[in-house]
């Protein structure tokens, strides 16, 4: 039991990564990326190949890449630095010429042929039988199980703090206001002189650097990677999760994730599997579709809506008299502290 | 302020905009009127480049910006409203305003992470700014509501108070009146006279003669993808050519 | 040059199902404007419906049009639940293109739960090959070929024939002018929503019927093909599809015989990204505005 905790704890940090990260791409800037994955999945290769030296027994006929032994922050750096770069390429690619639904479809187009890609051109990361023996952090290698999976969960919880500091700041700015300006209305937002193309791309790809940090963290917590863990179907899932949670709102992104990926599947884990042996996992599915389609038509801004969030707090102190005098009778004073506590605006 | 010379636009094989050339004189309210389809829309559209035009030049202080794109166009200082407003509907009305204020400082990513102290002190002025243009169009108690929650004539006023606060040097207002009731479309002729009067050069286009008549210096009346009068609204409503126009082009047939 | 007539005469018969499809699809999306991730999924399931009602005794062909007419009734189903609230509320492309992707995992799922993830085979004989001139093709093959061919005509002489082919048309071109014009658009999304799934579901049996086998994720799987022949055509032209489809149906299995099969959802996928980047609007020159 406690094993199981601390289990969903490492992983829920790690999950809350992506979902911060689709949720900048996404929630802030507007862009439907069904391939979210394929970036988690080229995190996690690079964290395995810069990490994982030369195969350790010659004649296994483990073939990758690189076969680099760095030490594993350096890895994991670089796991999100490389998706990051390709996710430049891609969105710069695309960005300029598509409608947002067209380009949604490019993206599960290019997630599949780089599936493809990796699956079937062995040499580059092993093929369909992924990699084994990716070295574990820390003391992993002599600590027990609970204590390694703890560990992770201290470091995911690192990087996911910087990762929610990024996301907040962002969400403050200014920056954050012309993202969501041109999410809702591009023309507008290029009517007043905003840079609609750069201000998308740069969210873009730091969502993509965070997937690529996720997926880092990920290989060296399971130890092995295969790509059957990043089918389309897991990118959908993660999507429909910050759809249910709250599109916007970091907060709702990370608790729907948390439920919708974490917890459904590990209590799937759990469950006796009846009937014809998919029941359960199918079954997880089709709550997953029905409740994303029952949250978009009877509460469209997810479970945490973005307006819980404040959008940005003028500092108390500093400034003039006037400014003080104006704040207060300005808008409400809620502090940031959880979110679904904060009151509701009216509708 | 702003030339327009010899513009044309063709739209899918008809040729909407057709040799246009006109200016817009500084400081002062030029009307743009004529009959639906006149092209007045797609002219507003090029001057904002929306559209590039397919001969012409239009010049802005001395610079030619046909073309431009909207982005550099706005830039320059030109601010447009839109003939159905367009709300940012899901973010608050403040944040509407707040939105459009020129070069903020952490409008970049890595300003937004590295320069907190800097913005923060720029958003605490924006704020003060949209509060009092919040007051100038009486929309002060709806500061928190979501744009989209507004009423047609409050969003007019909230177009005309976004566009302010991009510190425009040329508006370019698309119908500001239409749809609404008498009272509030006084208090958008206020606001524009109040406009120009803080030196702002404004270009707008209007069916309404009533409001036309508060606000425009000088109405140039299009038809036909061409200017066919130019003068105060009295002596252009006194031109027979106009009324013919606004009778149906010069055909026998329907009018707006 | 044996072997490339050879793989055209294989791709006759992808296209042939592909067209289906894509047509129905194209139909679908030129009136309700969003594109559907559902629709593999409901080929999967017309296709399923067709397993269990020929398990159940029925005649194969019989069984097809009960698979056809569940899957209209699916598409309408789903049109009245899902779809239609959202955009009577005018939802944006984006929240319906998620809603369908929703759809899509309840309807693969349910799939699962009823039938197993197993992969299943009609009970039918395609007959033996037969050399017909330079080609390839089993009987049963050619039977799809004629049965894609005569639905095709039908919907042609369908939507140019009939007063409610003419209402369809308009809707697609511009729905709120059709409404004003005293259209019942939303008895024409209905009935959209019917003929593209009945289309899809006998394309899904073709689909069955020419992999040999049936699982949850075979309709999935052809999604993206289906896309590209949309794509290829110009979103939401009906003949355009058709077109596409033939292309799309023999580049696949020409590449599949001379590069490597591993490759060939690839190179759909390729066909997608190239043409909507390059030639968004398809490969047929564009209509003009007031087509």
């Amino acid at each position: 039991m406690l094993y199981f905790i601390a289990d969903l704890l490492a992983l829920g940090a790690i999950n809350a990564i992506m979902a911060v990260g689709l949720n900048l791409q996404y929630g802030q800037a507007g862009i439907l990326n069904f391939t979210y994955y394929t970036f988690v999945a080229i995190g996690a290769y690079i964290g395995a190949v810069t990490t994982m030296g030369h195969p350790p027994v010659p004649a296994s006929e483990e073939t990758f890449i690189l076969q680099w032994n760095l030490p594993w922050p350096v890895a994991l750096v670089l796991a999100g630095a490389v998706a990051g770069v390709l996710g430049l390429f891609m969105v710069l690619v695309v960005i300029r010429r598509l409608r947002s639904d067209y380009l949604a479809i490019v993206t599960v187009s290019l997630g599949f042929i780089v599936w493809d890609l990796i699956t079937n051109y062995v040499p580059l990361f092993n093929g369909a039988n992924g990699l084994f023996n990716v070295p574990y952090i820390l003391n992993g290698a002599t600590a027990s199980e609970i204590t390694y999976t703890l560990e992770v969960f201290g470091v995911a919880m690192v990087v996911l703090a910087v990762c929610v500091w990024v996301v907040r700041s962002i969400f403050r700015s200014p920056y954050g206001r012309v993202l969501r300006a041109i999410r809702e209305d591009e023309v507008v937002a290029a009517s007043f002189g905003k840079a609609t193309t750069s201000s998308r791309v740069w969210a873009f790809v730091l969502g993509c650097v965070m997937a690529g940090l996720a997926g880092a963290l990920l290989v060296f917590y399971v130890n092995a990677w295969n790509p059957q863990g990043f089918l389309a179907e897991e990118s959908f899932i993660l999507m429909a999760a910050i759809v249910i949670g709250g599109p916007g709102n970091y907060w709702g992104a990370v608790l729907g994730t948390f439920v919708f990926v974490e917890l459904l599947s590990e209590i799937e884990r759990y469950l006796p599997n009846f009937g014809n042996g998919a029941l359960v996992g199918a079954g997880r599915a089709v709550l997953i579709g029905i409740v994303l389609i029952v949250v978009i038509r009877f509460r469209p801004d997810g479970l945490i809506p973005e307006r819980w969030l404040r959008w940005y707090r003028v500092p108390a102190g500093g400034g003039q008299g006037g400014a003080a005098g104006s704040q207060s009778r300005g808008e409400p004073r809620r502090r940031l502290g959880w979110p679904w506590l904060g009151q509701r605006s009216e509708i | 302020m702003l030339q327009i010379q010899e513009v044309e636009f063709a739209y899918g094989g008809s040729q909407a905009v057709a040799g246009c050339t006109f200016d817009v004189p500084d400081r002062k309210v030029t009307g743009l009127i004529g009959p639906n389809g006149a092209g007045k829309s797609t002219l507003m559209e090029i001057i904002a480049g929306g559209l590039t035009p397919s001969s012409g030049r239009i010049v802005f202080d001395g610079t030619e910006i046909q073309g431009l794109g909207r982005i550099r166009v706005a830039r320059l200082g030109i601010i447009r409203t839109f003939q159905t407003p367009r709300e940012l509907t899901r973010l608050p009305v403040m944040e509407n305003l707040v939105f459009a204020a020129p070069n903020q400082i952490g409008e970049g990513p890595l300003q937004s992470l590295f320069r907190r102290s800097r913005w923060a002190a720029q958003e605490r002025e924006l704020r003060l700014k949209a509060e009092s243009l919040l007051e100038w169009v009486g929309l002060t108690k709806l500061r928190e509501e979501p744009a989209g929650s507004l009423s047609g004539g409050q969003r007019r006023l909230l177009e005309i108070a976004r566009a302010m606060m991009a510190e425009p040097k040329l508006l370019l207002l698309d119908e500001p009146s239409a749809g609404v009731f008498p009272a509030v479309r006084k208090l958008i002729a206020e606001r524009i006279r109040e406009m120009v009067e803080r030196g702002i050069t404004v270009l707008v286009v209007a069916h309404n003669m009533a409001f036309l008549s508060d606000v425009a210096d000088d109405v140039v009346v299009m038809a036909q993808g061409k200017v066919l009068r130019r003068g105060t609204l009295s002596e252009v409503r006194a031109d027979e050519s106009v009324v013919a126009a606004y009778l149906g082009g010069g055909h026998v047939g329907g009018t707006s | 040059m044996n072997l490339l007539a050879e793989a055209v005469g294989f791709g006759l018969v992808d296209a042939a199902v592909i067209a289906l499809a894509a047509v129905g699809l194209s139909l679908q999306v030129s009136v309700t404007n969003f594109i559907n991730f559902a629709y593999g999924d409901f080929m999967s399931f017309g296709a399923y419906v067709t397993y269990a009602a020929n398990a159940a005794g029925l005649n194969f062909f019989p069984s097809v049009a009960v698979g056809a007419a569940g899957t209209g009734l699916l598409g309408v189903i789903s049109n009245w639940v899902v779809f239609r609230p959202l955009m009577r509320r005018k939802s944006r492309t984006l929240i319906l293109l998620i809603c369908t992707v929703g759809l899509s995992f309840i309807v693969q799922n349910a799939i699962v739960m009823i039938w197993g993830p197993n992969a299943e085979h009609y009970s039918v004989t395609v007959g033996n090959a037969l050399h017909l001139g330079p080609f390839l093709f089993t009987p049963g093959d050619l039977i799809l070929i004629g049965v894609a061919f005569t639905l095709l005509l039908a919907l042609h002489l369908f939507m140019q024939n009939t007063k409610f082919g003419t209402a369809l048309r308009a809707t697609s071109n511009n729905d709120d002018l059709a409404q004003a014009c005293g259209i019942d658009t939303g008895r024409v999304v209905m009935w959209t929503w019917a003929i593209s799934g009945m289309l899809c579901a006998v394309a899904g049996v073709g689909l069955a019927l020419e992999t040999n086998s049936l699982r949850p994720t075979t309709g999935f799987n052809e999604l993206f093909v289906v896309f590209g022949a949309i794509i290829l055509g110009g979103i939401g032209r009906v003949y355009g599809a058709m077109l596409g489809a033939l292309v799309i149906g023999i580049l696949t299995e020409v590449s599949a015989m001379f590069i490597s099969p591993v490759y060939s959802g690839a190179l759909a996928f390729t066909v997608v990204i190239v043409v909507l980047l390059l030639r968004p609007q398809g490969l047929l020159p564009s209509r003009g505005r007031s087509a």
